[in-house]
């Protein structure tokens, strides 16, 4: 059955050194390495002129900003943009944060939370059904969102959770089962079932075996998951979109666009919102890097 | 080897995330067929089944056949250029020298940002006066070309296209470099004994040995690039006159704008059908990717 399997990427490929596999001939000379890091260079600077363009502009205090250089950076650093957009009479980015906050973290938890619960059955258990039922957990990864909208609006309205975070966390919570249980189920294939064995001579039930010895060994698929969870959810816009209205429900995407309306010609404050609106994405990218990657490559659907 | 266990264990590990699962995915995704055949208008519950007059009515829709065009268009773009540009990236940064993992972590930077905020930044670099594109045409004494990308009808599809494309090829970077990883050493060795120069060792040694990775990037860009929404929202919401609508636009519109939920329940069923023949094709190459290298 594993064989007809796609080749979804390991989520622990034994540990290989990142070496240089090309050959060395005319691109390894001076000259055709000279050429290749000027093209790429040429090419890094094209793709930094949106994320430079947005700084610049967040720190350049209006005054600056009307007297045209957009593009120019700033004379002083000025944070009357950030000031303007986290005030609660304003832009009101606080509100928006924290709500975005109070959706991401449990919706990320529960998600792996419960897709460890189904990964270690299907990893670490042979029973009937168990490779369709792993199919058909990991299928919703595939999904557009779009099939599910109508009904979940609908639902979501007939059960009152509708304009609440509650109904974002939910939907959330679901849609990320598949790609957690994907990478749990990967990860306690590869776990010894020795260790297990032992435990049960031992006289341990199978639940104290779960909670006691898998779970601490889960350490670094959790990191995995949490990172990608995190990203994916924040930078969601659709569900809160369709699922939210009034301001006290908002999320930080639906705020930040609801600002572009209100700021039309506000560029500095639209900067400081994005800016804000990227600083915890940017943290684990910076911080978190080697998970975040790992979690692409399993998850890269979710992209 | 594992022993037949007793159900009932595996079973109450389950039947919370299947519950969860089951509820508020696959019985949404259910009600979405059956809502299809309705004239719901999105509020209350008084709706009648109409049978197929959706489907008979969307395949007339002179919108629907717009967007069905304009989504084979950002599939052909997105098929294409990231995955072209992804990979290229991907042979020249590969390896773990400091100037390259510096390079790498910048191209893959834009991964982590929403597409709501991509789109914002995007206008302004698109904005007819102020924008660095029209900025930088005046520069070079391209004046000609400096359009107001956004609101032009001929450009508007391909210059939110861009920005998505910023997102994306970096991700086919990542993928493409995990693939990497897995070519064996000795075989480019080998190619290089026998004589074989750095351009037939690329096209005949590593881009054969990187075909699962282009399955994977291939079947998972066309998957995204179906159901993309947020950033053609964002830039254009589907204009000017229509011409950056694609399906994913369109049923939105007509579900959550115009109220139609049934007709826009009937767009997401085409939707939902084109993403199950990717996915169909991809387990198919996959399948026979797999094979190849048993």
């Amino acid at each position: 059955m594993t064989r007809r399997q796609p080749p979804i990427p390991q989520p622990f490929p034994p540990q290989r050194r990142e070496e240089e596999i090309f050959p060395r001939t005319n691109w390894q000379s001076l000259l055709g390495k000279a050429v290749l890091y000027f093209l790429l260079t040429i090419l890094l600077i094209l793709f930094m002129v949106p994320v430079y363009g947005a700084i610049v502009t967040a720190f350049k205090s209006q005054a600056e900003v009307a007297a045209g250089g957009y593009w120019t950076p700033p004379s002083s650093l000025a944070t009357e943009n950030f000031a303007r957009v986290m005030d609660p009479e304003d832009g009101n980015l606080g509100l928006y944060l924290q709500n975005s906050l109070l959706l991401t973290i449990p919706a990320s938890i529960l998600s792996i939370a419960l897709g460890t619960l189904a990964g270690y059955a299907l990893g670490k258990y042979r029973f009937r059904f168990d490779g369709f039922l792993f199919i058909f957990l990991v299928a919703g990864m595939f999904l557009p969102p779009q099939i599910a909208l109508i009904p979940v609006f609908r639902l979501m309205n007939d059960i009152g959770l509708y304009d609440t975070l509650y109904a974002v966390i939910i939907i959330h919570t679901a849609f990320g089962i598949p790609i957690c249980t994907l990478v749990m189920r990967n990860f306690f294939q590869v776990v010894p079932n020795a260790l297990r064995e032992a435990a049960l001579i031992d006289g341990a039930n199978e639940y104290s075996i779960f909670f006691r010895i898998m779970l601490p060994l889960t350490l670094p698929a959790l990191a995995v998951l949490a990172t990608l969870q995190f990203t994916w959810i924040w930078n969601d816009f659709l569900w809160p979109f369709i699922l939210t209205q009034k301001a006290d429900s908002r999320t930080i995407m639906v705020g930040i666009l609801n600002l572009t309306g209100q700021y039309t010609v506000d560029w500095g404050g639209q900067a400081a919102a994005s800016l804000i609106g990227s600083l915890p994405t940017l943290f684990i990218f910076v911080f978190f890097q080697r998970y975040f990657i790992t979690g692409l490559t399993l998850g890269a659907v979710k992209g | 080897m594992l022993r037949r266990h007793p159900w009932i264990i595996p079973a109450s590990f389950l039947v919370l995330p299947l519950l969860v699962y089951f509820t508020f995915v696959i019985v949404p995704t259910l009600n979405s067929l059956y809502y299809s055949f309705t004239n719901w208008v999105g509020y209350g519950s008084d709706f009648d089944f109409v049978g197929f007059a959706n489907f008979e009515k969307i395949f007339t829709d002179r919108l629907f056949s717009n967007a069905i065009k304009n989504t084979a268009i950002w599939l052909a773009l997105a098929m294409t250029a990231p995955t072209l540009l992804g990979l290229a990236l991907a042979l020249a940064l590969q390896g773990k020298r400091t100037i390259n993992t510096l390079y790498k972590s910048l191209f893959y930077l834009p991964i982590c940002l929403s597409p709501i905020i991509i789109g914002i930044i995007w206008v302004w670099l698109y904005s007819p006066k102020l924008g660095i594109v029209n900025i930088f045409l005046r520069g070079v004494g391209l004046d000609q070309l400096a359009t107001a990308w956004l609101a032009n009808p001929n450009t508007a599809l391909f210059a939110v296209f861009v920005a998505w494309a910023w997102q994306q090829t970096g991700l086919n970077m990542v993928i493409f470099l995990a693939g990497l990883t897995s070519v064996p050493t000795p075989l480019v060795e080998a190619a290089k004994v026998d004589g074989a120069n750095y351009w037939q060792t690329l096209f005949k040694v590593i881009i054969p040995m990187l075909r699962p990775a282009t399955v994977v990037v291939l079947a998972l860009t066309a998957i995204s690039a179906l159901k993309s929404f947020e950033i053609i929202w964002v830039m254009t919401m589907g204009g000017p006159f229509n011409k950056s609508d694609t399906l994913a636009v369109f049923m939105y519109s007509e579900s959550f704008r115009k109220f139609k939920m049934g007709y826009g329940s009937s767009a997401a069923v085409v939707l939902f059908v084109l993403t199950l023949v990717i996915i169909v094709l991809y387990f198919r190459f996959a399948a026979a990717a797999e094979e190849l290298y048993d």
